[in-house]
């Protein structure tokens, strides 16, 4: 749907409809500071761009559970979360941001719920929690239950809940949008706006805006094995890149250790939590050998690795549906689980083994792989949702009017190795803060009051850039490429096959261990072939309208770029920590490394030092 | 296994073309009294018929082999598609003619063997000989017939138009109305604390807040797709769901709101809608009992 009006001037663009997206709009709405502003006649303006429809975003994916310490089940405490998310995010984790994590997480969950997500229950009617893997009581002790969850489906009821209050406040929305690009000022200091690709139209719109938040999400699919859905492509990400900001720790992937075998599809963290066990070629329990006392709920990337250790020593099993493929997976057993208990609380996860595997898990072992899960790294940002950039003296320079959310954004909480259950969290939490500000903001000066006083900024750039995407549009539409490529039996590439081999790349050089010489493999092959490849791709069809080739060939683009930064980031960090296991060097190096990576394109890394406040760095040992 | 896929393909004439032809004739929609909403949806543009062969495994996906079609044969085959299990409702399609996700349709239950029609001397069709299953043409390859959503203008290809969907649902406040009473702590402080549920209330919608608004249901309506004016199953269960939570308000209210002709009382209680759902709700139940609800609150 696009929006009946296109404005001269926004108060603010949100880019991305999912849980740090909608999060935003909602806070936004219901502010105090909109609110006082409305009285006195001002009316926000505010636009939702997503290159997708309405409810299909990313989030509606998650599963397991959001974290906070309601203590509903058993005794818990916002410090032991803080903790937990430290530790577990090997110190890498900026413990300010961290402590307003655990801190404001029973709010975040308790205002969900009053919004509608139909959160499981205890028998008293609050909301049901489960165990997840990492978080614990007294600082590091036992496992305890806070993960709030709503079945196997926590993301979906967010992701409805958020949508559904959109629509009661009244949220615009301009659907299957595209954000080609994001615009800053000439002095890099303050945002104009972005361009803004309508895919139904095929018409290229300059959105000038007081403030821009972009919520994309994550950019799994920089890998060919990944939970995640095929839109997450990092484009929020690349187009920071692209303005010549940095990006921060992208070195850190999260790979879930148990995606269904080859397909990638996520099972939830829940299914262990809930009583599976990983077990290899040999039926051994293994994890009880690599985290004595966490076992299966150690942490995600020891459980990944711990994995990859098994298959590496030749106790892997094969892809039952390839069963003379590669031996990289394990099994998981559920057969433990009371059948009508699993279907009750893990619905969901029963549902995709005996959908895209054939099996039955109540009696059948189910084949899993390691998956590409999460980006911990992204857009570096305050507390408060502002967008910086670290200048070469160290200091943080804000660009005026730029927010970030979500797993596109790094503020650090998840530092190295996100916990489960903090993604929600940190989505929902830091995109009510950015919508927040952002009202803030448009309190102080309201567009159609500077419309008034003829006050809005001219924006010179924005209007370039609109200017030279529709030239962009045109080139990968002209006709004459179009008949070229079809004549040409080479030139028959595309963006879907470009995609699909740099995941291949990026699972080769990358995924779960790495080491200088694999890293380097996977760069020559970007700055080879692949962005060869990438730079020749034109469209098939010259049609405007619907054109998904075009989207592809834009999210191409950013894939191979953002795949060069998170590779030159890894290269850059000569040490493991978290979810980076580089094999050249397999130890944590706090003396050098107890800081965050800052990349930008074509320059070298700064390095930014951790946030220490509370909890001094520590083993992390499960 | 060798499996053909037939796509029906449409590509919309440019829009300046349509603006040029609309205002040329003096009989366009706007003006036209007699226009029904039927031609009004009706796309302009070009259709056609496609087969795309692939190489397939009886348990790959129907989007298993789309997502093939695009990247080895012809990039420029338009779907949606996003999340691939089922999670995110994007690729709602008419498979065979039945709407349903092609991230959930297998090809071992899709692919049929072409069946020959017998048409007797009168040019009746006949479904089969004296109980024998009709002859098929040995040779030919299993096919899958792939169309869009039913009930919903096409954009292209297999994308459809689902607004009028998201519109309907939109309508009906479909967003909680809780009494926004905050809970007060033991020394009379404000205090925020989640509404209580017990499991057992929980229970009575938690199904209906499963739904990912596909579209499907709508497609199989013959009410809805049928071009009737009617607020379609994915609105009701929508509503259903705030109507079934203990927490909500407006119930009352929204009972009354559906009790229109263009409501439930257009439901024809067909059932098609119950029966590919994704996520196992059974929508035609679930109109049935909003029915049986508001015919209690009348008595």
């Amino acid at each position: 749907m696009s929006p009946n009006t296109i404005e001269e001037h926004y108060d603010a663009i949100i880019v991305g409809a999912g849980a740090a997206g909608l999060s935003a709009a909602l806070a936004f709405t219901r502010s105090e500071a909109v609110d006082q502003a409305r009285r006195e006649g001002h009316d926000p303006r505010v636009l939702v761009v997503s290159k997708l429809q309405p409810l299909r975003s990313h989030t509606g994916s998650a599963e397991g559970g959001i974290a906070a310490s309601l203590g509903n089940m058993e005794p818990d405490s916002w410090q032991w979360h803080y903790f937990d998310t430290v530790k577990g995010g090997d110190w890498l984790v900026d413990q300010d941001a961290a402590r307003l994590l655990a801190q404001e997480a029973p709010a975040t969950v308790i205002n969900l719920e009053r919004s509608g997500v139909a959160f499981s229950r205890t028998q008293d009617g609050l909301i049901a929690q489960r165990r997840f893997g990492g978080h614990t009581s007294d600082f590091g002790g036992e496992p305890v239950k806070r993960a709030a969850y709503a079945a196997d489906r926590i993301g979906h009821q967010i992701l409805h809940t958020l949508w559904q209050q959109c629509v009661g406040a009244g949220v615009h929305f301009a659907e299957e949008w595209y954000v080609t690009d994001l615009v800053l000022d000439d002095a890099k200091g303050r945002v104009e706006g972005v361009v803004a690709f309508d895919t139904h139209t095929g018409k290229v719109h300059a959105l000038h805006a007081a403030n821009v938040l972009l919520a994309t999400g994550g950019a799994g699919r920089l890998f060919h094995t990944t939970s995640n859905s095929h839109d997450l492509t990092g484009d929020g990400m690349a187009l920071a890149l692209d303005a010549g900001l940095q990006l921060e720790d992208m070195e850190f992937v999260q790979f879930h250790p148990t995606g269904l075998a080859h397909t990638g599809i996520l099972l939830s963290e829940a299914s262990r939590a809930e009583g599976g066990i990983l077990r290899n070629a040999q039926g051994e329990a293994f994890m009880q050998r690599y985290a004595p006392g966490h076992a299966d709920l150690a942490a995600r990337d020891v459980v990944s690795r711990a994995i990859r250790a098994e298959v590496d020593a030749g106790r892997g099993i094969a892809d039952p549906k390839d069963p003379d493929g590669p031996k990289d997976c394990v099994w998981l057993d559920m057969t433990g689980i009371d059948p009508d208990h699993m279907r009750a609380v893990l619905p969901q996860v029963v549902e995709t083994i005996e959908q895209y595997a054939g099996l039955d898990p109540s009696v059948d072992l189910v084949p899993v792989k390691p998956t590409a899960h999460y980006t911990m790294g992204g857009i570096p940002i305050t507390v408060d949702g502002e967008v910086y950039r670290l200048d070469a003296d160290g200091s943080r320079h804000v660009v005026e009017g730029l927010f970030a959310a979500g797993e596109c954004s790094c503020v650090s909480v998840h530092g190295a190795n996100r916990l489960g259950g903090n993604s929600l969290l940190d989505a929902c939490l830091f995109g009510t803060r950015a919508g927040e500000g952002i009202a803030l903001r448009f309190q102080d000066g309201p567009v159609d009051a500077l419309e008034a006083l003829d006050a809005c900024p001219d924006d010179p750039e924005l209007d370039q850039a609109a200017t030279r995407r529709g030239t962009d549009v045109d080139a990968l539409l002209a006709a004459n490429a179009v008949e070229d490529i079809q004549g040409d039996e080479n030139g028959s590439d595309n963006a879907y096959r470009v995609m699909r081999d740099l995941g291949a790349t990026m699972d080769r050089g990358f995924a779960v261990l790495c080491d200088g010489a694999s890293l380097g493999e996977a760069r020559a092959a970007l700055a080879g072939d692949l962005s060869d490849r990438v730079g020749a791709l034109r469209a098939h069809s010259d049609e405007r309208t619907f054109n998904q080739e075009l989207t592809a060939i834009w999210e191409a683009r950013h894939l191979v770029e953002l795949a060069d930064c998170v590779l030159s980031s890894a290269l850059a960090r000569h040490e493991s920590r978290g979810s980076l296991y580089r094999t050249d060097f397999p130890a944590r190096d706090d003396a050098n490394f107890l800081a965050h990576t800052m990349m930008a394109t074509d320059a070298a890394a700064r390095w930014q030092p951790v946030r220490i406040l509370d909890i001094e760095p520590g083993r992390r040992a499960y | 296994m060798t499996v053909v896929l037939r796509v029906n393909r449409f590509a919309p004439r440019p829009a300046r073309d349509r603006e040029r032809s609309r205002k040329s004739s003096p009989f366009a929609r706007k003006s036209s009294p007699f226009a029904d909403a039927r031609a009004a949806r009706k796309p302009r543009g070009r259709s056609w018929v496609q087969e795309y062969e692939v190489q397939a495994r009886g348990n790959d996906t129907l989007l298993d082999c789309l997502l093939a079609i695009k990247r080895d044969i012809d990039p420029t085959l338009a779907f949606r598609y996003s999340c691939g299990h089922g999670m995110c409702g994007s690729d709602a399609v008419a498979v065979n003619g039945t709407p349903m996700l092609l991230c959930k349709a297998k090809v071992r239950d899709c692919a049929h063997q072409p069946v020959a029609p017998i048409v007797d001397d009168a040019g009746f069709r006949r479904t089969s000989v004296d109980g024998e299953p009709s002859p098929v043409a040995e040779t030919a390859k299993p096919v899958v017939e792939l169309a869009p959503l039913p009930g919903f203008p096409v954009q292209r290809d297999l994308v459809a138009d689902i607004d009028p969907m998201l519109e309907q649902i939109r309508r009906f406040k479909p967003y909680l109305q809780a009494d926004g009473v905050l809970a007060t702590t033991v020394d009379g402080k404000v205090d925020v604390f989640e509404y209580l549920q017990r499991p057992e209330q929980l229970a009575r919608y938690e199904r209906l807040s499963t739904c990912i608004t596909c579209g499907v249901c709508e497609g199989a309506c013959p009410v809805y797709a049928g071009g009737e004016a009617f607020i379609g199953p994915a609105a009701l269960i929508n509503q259903a769901r705030f109507i079934d939570d203990s927490r909500d308000r407006a119930r009352q209210e929204r009972l009354e709101a559906l009790d229109t002709a263009d409501g439930f009382q257009a439901c024809q209680s067909v059932r098609a809608c119950s029966r590919e759902c994704p996520v196992g709700i059974d929508v035609g139940e679930e109109i049935w009992q909003l029915i049986a609800q508001s015919k209690e609150q009348e008595a």
